[in-house]
């Protein structure tokens, strides 16, 4: 018998990310921006891309991925707003979405169809952000009634997203939110993210956010704008 | 719920190393883990006991060292463990995060072979 210790440093969900990198290069494939879209239930996620559908439609043909723990409201809601096409997965009570999970529900998209792919995860301010879906933006919501210690109290999704929404600003003074202590801990946790200030209701915000993600697309390989 | 994914596939990837280097047994897992990894030990080892039981790692011992989160002050040069917000306890400036406390590794393995 040789009992021995071996050395791997090698990251645990290194499983998941290895099916995340084959979503990947089938978003890359098909020149499609795909969004991980992450935050606590309520924080306005289906609102966002019902949104963003009204604002780009004709121009870009707008996917979507709804995970929830049960149920299709939402993807009725995107396909009414007239999303090009939308799937749901159930996690039947699993908290973040898997790499897997997309893997499946991507042979019931047709991604040729589409410019953008937006994912919404489960939500929850904490498990996704571990869980590497293919994606080439990690976006993280939140609402200004959530309160804007959050960054402080969920640090990981909010240092790991690529950009950052702040959703129902028309609230904002109704509900004590200190617009300092957010940006300063914003600051702290990812200097560089781009941060949008919008209201689903109002409309507000929603054009200056557009603009950033139709740039995003035209920076892909292959692109709506070419 | 979170734990059980994690679990699935570090069992998976211990499994496949452990096979790959002719192992009969695996008597321990060692993990590093950082406290932005939102990982329960508890969750953890209840969910190892669970799902152990007919891997090569089934008698094995599960460790999980702990990293603490810490942020740099570049006023002060030095790193420190946030409390009520990210400012540093010294000199009140606005720190700056580090790779410190997001460490989610399988740091190594200890295996029995023939």
């Amino acid at each position: 018998m040789v009992v021995q210790q071996v050395k791997i440093v090698k990251n645990i969900l290194a499983g998941n990310d290895q099916l995340a990198e084959h979503n990947r290069e089938r978003f890359d494939a098909a020149g499609v921006l795909a969004i991980n879209v992450m935050a606590s239930p309520g924080a306005g996620k289906t609102s966002l891309i019902v949104k963003t559908i009204e604002a780009l439609r004709p121009q870009a043909r707008i996917g979507v991925i709804e995970g929830d723990i049960a149920g299709y409201i939402d993807t009725e809601k995107v396909l009414a707003a007239g999303a090009s096409d939308a799937v749901q997965i159930n996690t039947g009570g699993n908290c973040h979405l898997e790499a897997n999970m997309i893997q499946k529900a991507l042979d019931s998209l047709d991604l040729e169809q589409l410019d953008i792919l937006f994912v919404e995860n489960v939500g929850n301010l904490v498990c996704p952000s571990h869980w590497s879906l293919g994606e080439h933006v990690k976006l993280c919501l939140l609402s200004a009634p959530e309160g804007h210690d959050k960054p402080v109290k969920y640090p990981e999704l909010f240092a790991v997203s690529d950009v950052i929404v702040l959703n129902k600003v028309d609230l904002i003074d109704l509900v004590d939110f200190e617009r300092p202590f957010f940006y300063e801990s914003l600051q702290a946790l990812n200097p560089g993210a781009p941060v949008f200030e919008i209201s689903c209701r109002s409309g507000e915000g929603v054009v200056t956010w557009v603009d950033w993600l139709l740039k995003a697309a035209s920076e892909l390989p292959t692109s709506l704008t070419g | 719920m979170h734990e059980f994914g994690v679990m699935t596939y570090l069992l998976q990837a211990v499994e496949e190393k452990a096979r790959e280097l002719g192992a009969c047994r695996v008597l321990a897992i060692n993990l590093v883990i950082g406290d932005r990894a939102s990982i329960v030990d508890d969750s953890m080892l209840f969910y190892f006991d669970a799902m152990k039981p007919g891997t090569l790692a089934e008698t094995a011992e599960l460790n999980m060292r702990r990293v603490p989160s810490r942020f740099y002050c570049s006023q002060c040069d030095s790193t420190y463990v946030p409390g009520k917000d990210f400012c540093c306890p010294d000199c009140g400036a606005i720190g700056m995060l580090t790779g410190e406390g997001s460490e989610f590794l399988i740091e190594s393995i200890e295996i029995e072979s023939k």
